[in-house]
């Protein structure tokens, strides 16, 4: 980690001239994304908009038509360990038969590589990750037997274990209860306040000022990316949006202001 | 038993374990269909390989076969990568080509060659015993032992490697992939084992029961367990036992041995379908009544529990009207009663002291 993410001039995560497309679908359009070390950033946009396909293209689980992904100022292909990555929870069929702690010990594969099995030391820090996302009881339970939020805590501490520096969420707070919301917020917080760097696609434009200190706002092309307080506003919304959304964040401030 | 139906069933026994071994990753990764793909598409490269070398025995019909079975795949995803087809129209619409073309090359230019279109689709296993091992006048077995053994022991090689790259790769790709795994990599390995066993297995069992013995046993241990590796074990050993019992199955019967095989795992199958503890359709249906059992007795205690400390009660009490028929409230009575939940005196129905505590429990939530 030493040298890496401290220096505040190179940004944990640089996307520059991102362009994908799916066919003849253009999906992402010239995307120039600087993200700060240390900084927890929501992508928001409307349905459509290429916030999955942002996060993929980042790892090159799509295929870019042009651009450049860099982390703390490496190639993403030459730093994929300091990347950990959470997939929609849809994204896969929980009836597989695997345990929560299996599940986990996932995290430990990008280290241990090609071949080696996970041993002692991948399952402890299993069930330290579980303990950190209040799973620790569930570690045996089949992942067929969760809830969605339950679900959702399991991806968390798979990507815990991964010991990286930017996470990469999408849509975390998809489908879960309250509780794990807020959980997986302090979680996230916590992460952040330690140097991480943390990128989630996030859908509750309600909730964008309470939890994130930077927002990228995003429509095919970036419509604007920087510190909430300066370009989540109304205008900035009303440009990806279109009419299709009837938040205004200035009336929300205004009323809270009163 | 004699020396010949020794050989039979062991050359079986090795086939079956080796197909449920790659099977149980087939049927994860719902590709169980491409079995059917591969174990047509083989005849083609087993063709082609014969003109190139001219002889029916040579280990280059085994590579030909494997590499027409990979490529069956590749074309099966080039086509369903277009994204102008649904992935199961691609996998009819190739493999059919592909041996077509090879039973188009058999009639037409190697007719006189002993490779007829009963034994590609059904196999001959009986006539595994007469081609032997003999090394310098020593009788080792029948060839297909050495084989199959071959591959069995090459698929547990593979599966023992590459475990968790399998495990992580098919659970979740996208993960897999970000985690510098890769999975398409991971995919063609699969599918050239699966080809390799195919094309072992087709010469025992033939095209068509290969899909049996590759699909049925997995899907057997997956609605009986929770874990991976018990699942590919299981699998296992339900192929096992049906080359076993499907064996003396055909022997008594008799009937075609392959037949009887793929037979029995369809029935190994609907025994479990059926009687699977947690999964099973009878295990669903307990469950079920259980729990609306659970949720009548439940409700009843509520309601009595409601009405004790003097509140408003929605439903009769006397749980008739609560439920849809007498019958029905008399049982769910009848276990309350059994369970010391609540008495029955004269005229109504009282909460005894276990069942005003779980009335409080579901109430309260505990």
């Amino acid at each position: 980690m030493s040298g890496k993410g401290e220096n505040p001039v190179t940004p944990a995560v640089r996307v520059t001239d991102l362009t994908v497309a799916y066919g003849d679908k253009t999906v992402l359009w010239d995307i120039d994304l600087e993200i700060p070390g240390g900084s927890m950033v929501a992508v928001v946009g409307p349905n459509g908009a290429g916030k999955t396909t942002l996060i993929k293209s980042i790892q090159g689980l799509v295929p870019r038509v042009a651009g450049v992904v860099s982390i703390h100022g490496r190639p993403y292909e030459k730093q994929r360990k300091e990347v950990s990555y959470v997939p929609q929870r849809g994204s896969v069929d929980w009836d597989f038969p695997t345990s929560v702690v299996d599940t986990v010990k996932m995290g430990t594969y990008g280290d241990l590589g090609w071949i080696r099995r996970p041993g002692r030391r991948e399952h402890e820090k299993a069930l330290g990750a579980l303990e950190k996302v209040d799973m620790l009881e569930f570690a045996q339970r089949q992942i067929s037997q969760l809830s969605g939020g339950q679900q959702q805590r399991v991806f968390l501490a798979r990507a815990l274990v991964q010991s990286a520096s930017v996470y990469l969420l999408d849509e975390p707070f998809q489908g879960v209860d309250a509780t794990t919301e807020k959980a997986i917020v302090t979680i996230l917080k916590e992460l952040v306040a330690g140097g991480k760097t943390v990128l989630a696609v996030h859908h509750d434009l309600n909730t964008v000022s309470e939890y994130y200190e930077r927002i990228a706002i995003l429509n095919v092309g970036l419509v604007a990316a920087g510190r909430v307080e300066d370009i989540f506003n109304s205008e900035n919304l009303m440009k990806a949006y279109g009419g299709k959304t009837s938040f205004f964040p200035e009336r929300k401030t205004a009323r809270r202001a009163v | 038993m004699s020396p010949h139906q020794l050989d039979i069933q062991l050359v079986a026994v090795i086939v079956a374990a080796s197909c449920s071994i790659p099977g149980a990753f087939l049927v994860l990764r719902r590709m169980s269909m491409m079995t059917d793909a591969i174990s047509h598409s083989i005849l083609l490269g087993i063709i082609l390989a014969f003109f190139l070398v001219g002889d029916l025995s040579s280990p280059f019909l085994i590579i030909g076969a494997a590499a027409s079975g990979v490529l069956a795949i590749s074309l099966i995803e080039a086509v369903n990568r277009s994204r102008l087809v649904k992935k199961d129209a691609s996998i009819g619409i190739v493999f059919p080509f592909l041996f077509s073309v090879a039973v188009i090359l058999l009639s037409k230019y190697a007719r006189n060659v002993h490779i007829d279109t009963h034994s590609v689709l059904l196999g001959e296993i009986a006539f595994a015993p007469f081609n032997r091992l003999i090394v310098s006048g020593m009788d080792l077995g029948p060839v297909s032992a050495y084989v199959m053994g071959s591959i069995l022991l090459l698929n547990l090689l593979f599966i023992s490697f590459f475990y968790k790259e399998l495990k992580v790769s098919t659970f979740d790709e996208s993960f897999a992939s970000s985690i510098g795994f890769r999975p398409r990599l991971i995919h063609y390995l699969l599918m050239a084992v699966v080809s390799l066993t195919c094309v072992g297995a087709f010469d025992a069992v033939g095209s068509i029961l290969v899909i049996a013995l590759i699909v049925i046993p997995p899907c057997c241990a997956y609605l009986l367990t929770d874990s991976l590796f018990r699942m590919i074990s299981l699998s296992v050993l339900f192929g096992i036992s049906a080359a076993i019992s499907g064996f003396w199955a055909a022997n008594w019967l008799d009937v075609n041995i392959a037949g009887s095989m793929a037979f029995v795992c369809g029935v190994f199958f609907l025994v479990v379908f059926l009687f699977a503890p947690q999964r099973g359709l009878f295990g669903i249906m307990r469950e079920k009544r259980r729990q609306r059992m659970d949720f009548a007795e439940a409700s009843l205690l509520v309601s009595l529990y409601n009405q004790e400390k003097g509140e408003a009660v929605k439903n009769h009490p006397d749980s008739r009207g609560m439920f849809r028929s007498a019958d029905f409230a008399s049982k769910v009575v009848g276990f309350l009663k059994q369970k010391g939940e609540i008495a029955v005196t004269g005229g109504g129905l009282f909460l005894t002291e276990r069942g005003r505590e779980r009335a409080r429990m579901t109430v309260e939530g505990r």
